[in-house]
């Protein structure tokens, strides 16, 4: 063991030294510079760490004195390696399981957490009782800083138009906002919110019956709900390791709900409308308006009902499909209360003023 | 025996990129099988590769922290973070919806200023923590200072560094790095930063040279080539080398901008790490600007050509370049170089990660 000379530094200062390895009483050893006559403190064996594993340089630390290191080049006498750790190579976990079977174990999670977070929003949503999303409704729309509009006749032509597409009451409520945008959103516990912006915008009461159906068919199904989910679910799964936590929540108003949840919607609006005998070409006409409305600012497009609810002329076609020709259709609102409901915003004295730059 | 002479080669890099590549190739695989949470161990397994492979006077460089703590680190900072701008930005799209514009501006304003002093403190623990981990003759580096008071020296020296066109950036760049490298300190010495924006800021003027410069070359062309170029027939389509000329035009512009800043960084560099000493050590950094661009021309053709993958290789040809190109001149006792006594955090450099600002 003599001639197996080790470099060494005790981790109180910086002086290099160059020991043997004596054997100590309780089985470990203590270094030795024969030159200096330094000795060093007893060491067990198990308290070697591995700091360096270089082939041409190996090196081993202290568990419990930093900076304590001893290592050398070449190979150790067996009586000596026989006791030194071995080191890790890609981190302990897959080390013990072999490098080709953790990246395959890992391949098979990492398909599980992509599907499971794509899928568990549509599974996690119903699960979560309808208190707390009435709840969490509650507290995103306040009361809308005073900005639903609220007049005697207005109020009762809402009430009409509800009452005829939503005949069950399965929304908890249906309010008129005083916000100049073409929208509409569906807020988590059952809420709907048409903005006057949507129904000055439209040209006559079965659009808006059109778009109140639509929405109805998201209270329905809980789309809301699912699309938080999704949003805030996959941004701490897959977003959240990208560097930047905090950018990916749009609101609720750029909630995207997917394809299959919009075509089951427009369902929803079409059956309701065939229920109350309202004629869907209304809606078809809106479609084709808002579509071929390209050149409208950009900031605005992105505020309308399309930019949640991406136009495709299939659902345009759909709607005009739903027309029977020989159906005898009634008009949603007549013609009194559909001037009420216009005009609702307008004439409410205490409702609170629209901003002058919309977001 | 304990006294060591140090010429210009105090620092030597003895890796290369075939050791170096089955470490890179294995990082980037398991990287993508776990969606990323890999990487705080790929980051360590390549830092641990270079610090290794780096001689410092008669002995190797050591890393010694750990994917773990990068982890914690990476948690810590979404945890403190990240969760309080989710609840912001909600917040403010609240008070947006309900007419309070005024208060979410506030809120807004008030977040950023948040991250502007993150962004500071990140820098000073970040270099920190790399200094904690970074082992020479089992002696380590550190700080006890928490960088509380660096994060607001850097809000206020970015702000005046902006003034007056930007005159003072070379001042306000030079002052935060001397702030931050007083604070540190290896074994019980602290390190000494004493750059001089002074010599920087020559180049830095070039960048207020070259609107002139640009106006020269555009009258110069209006004059003289212009009437040289055929006049157009009606309807006909511009000549392809005109077209040409004028898709270079914005190309020369970013590059010509990208060459002067790079210019003024390397002078930068050097003076800063020039100015930079530990006890009996004098720091350099010898990169001239054309060493920068050669390294950038580098990167971007080894990127280029393997189609994006060679970007793995992108850390160890800067750690490369930084290594082989910093010296050392002066005296060491390493038996003075006593055990740093500072403080040690457990966790990484998660706040750097999470703001995405650089070190070094």
């Amino acid at each position: 063991m003599s001639d197996f000379r080790p470099w060494h530094y005790d981790g109180r200062s910086a002086v290099r030294r160059s020991v043997v390895l004596l054997d100590a009483d309780d089985g470990g050893f203590r270094l030795e510079e024969s030159e200096s006559g330094w000795t060093g403190e007893p060491v067990a064996w198990t308290d070697l760490t591995v700091i360096a594993t270089e082939s041409d340089r190996v090196a081993y630390g202290h568990r419990a004195i930093p900076g304590w290191r001893m290592g050398f080049s070449g190979d150790a006498p067996p009586e000596i390696a026989a006791h030194l750790p071995k080191g890790e190579r890609y981190g302990r976990w897959i080390d013990r399981f072999g490098f080709w079977r953790a990246a395959g174990v890992f391949t098979i999670v990492a398909a599980l957490v992509v599907w499971g977070a794509l899928e568990a929003p549509g599974l996690i949503a119903p699960l979560i009782p309808k208190a707390w999303e009435n709840r969490m409704g509650d507290a995103m729309v306040g009361d809308f800083g005073g900005r639903f509009c609220h007049t005697p006749a207005g109020d009762a032509a809402l009430r009409a138009l509800v009452a005829r597409i939503d005949p069950k009451g399965e929304a908890r409520e249906v309010a008129l906002a005083n916000i100049p945008l073409v929208n509409a959103v569906t807020l988590p516990g059952g809420r709907i919110i048409l903005f006057d912006g949507l129904v000055q915008q439209a040209g006559s009461p079965d659009e808006v019956a059109g778009v109140l159906g639509h929405e109805l068919g998201h209270v329905r199904h809980r789309d809301t709900l699912t699309g938080l989910v999704r949003q805030l679910g996959l941004s701490a799964v897959l977003g959240g390791f990208g560097g930047n936590a905090g950018g990916y929540l749009n609101g609720v108003l750029s909630l995207s709900y997917g394809r299959d949840a919009e075509s089951v919607a427009d369902s929803v609006a079409i059956d309701q409308m065939r229920a109350a005998a309202i004629s869907p070409a209304g809606t078809a006409a809106f479609f084709a308006r808002m579509g071929g409305k390209g050149e409208a600012d950009r900031t605005e497009q992105a505020m309308t009902w399309l930019s949640s609810h991406p136009l495709s002329a299939d659902r345009r076609k759909r709607f005009e499909q739903a027309v029977d020709k020989g159906g005898r259709y009634r008009p949603a609102l007549d013609g009194a209360q559909w001037q009420a409901l216009r005009t609702a915003c307008k004439s409410d004295p205490h409702v609170a003023k629209a901003w002058a730059s919309p977001f | 025996m304990d006294e060591e002479q140090v010429g210009r080669d105090g620092f030597a890099f003895e890796g290369n990129w075939r050791d170096y590549a089955p470490i890179a190739f294995t990082n980037l695989l398991l990287t993508i099988v776990t969606l990323g949470v890999y990487r705080f161990w790929a980051t360590t397994r390549t830092r641990r590769y270079l610090w290794a492979n780096s001689r410092f006077i008669d002995d190797r460089l050591e890393w010694t922290g750990t994917g773990k703590e990068l982890f914690v680190g990476f948690l810590m900072a979404v945890l403190l973070i990240g969760l309080p701008f989710l609840f912001i930005q909600f917040g403010a799209q609240a008070l947006i919806l309900r007419g309070q514009n005024g208060l979410a501006g506030i809120l807004t304003i008030l977040a950023f200023l948040v991250i502007f002093y993150m962004a500071g403190l990140a820098r000073f623990r970040a270099l920190r923590y790399r200094l904690s981990r970074t082992w020479w003759h089992g002696i380590r580096g550190g700080s006890d200072n928490p960088g509380f008071g660096y994060g607001l020296s850097y809000m206020w020296k970015s702000l005046v560094g902006s003034l007056a066109l930007g005159l003072m950036i070379p001042w306000s760049m030079m002052s935060l790095w001397n702030e931050r490298w007083n604070k540190m300190s290896f074994g019980p010495h602290m390190f000494e930063a004493a750059g001089d924006h002074g010599p920087t800021f020559k180049r830095f003027l070039l960048f207020y040279l070259f609107p002139f410069i640009l106006v020269a070359i555009g009258a110069f062309a209006a004059i003289w080539i212009v009437p040289m170029m055929p006049r157009l027939e009606q309807g006909t389509p511009p000549p392809v080398s005109a077209i040409l000329l004028i898709a270079l035009v914005p190309i020369t512009f970013y590059l010509a901008l990208g060459l002067i800043a790079l210019a003024f960084y390397a002078k930068f560099f050097r003076v800063a790490v020039d100015g930079l000493s530990l006890s009996g050590l004098n720091f350099h950094f010898y990169a001239r600007t054309k060493e920068w661009i050669n390294l950038f021309l580098g990167d971007f053709a080894l990127v280029v050509c393997t189609l994006g993958i060679g970007a793995i290789f992108l850390q160890y040809r800067h750690w490369k370049f930084f290594i082989t190109h910093m010296g050392v001149t002066g005296e060491i006792y390493t038996d003075e170089l006593t055990q740093s006594q500072t403080r040690v955090a457990r966790h990484g450099e998660g706040l750097l990660d999470a703001l995405d600002v650089g070190a070094f």
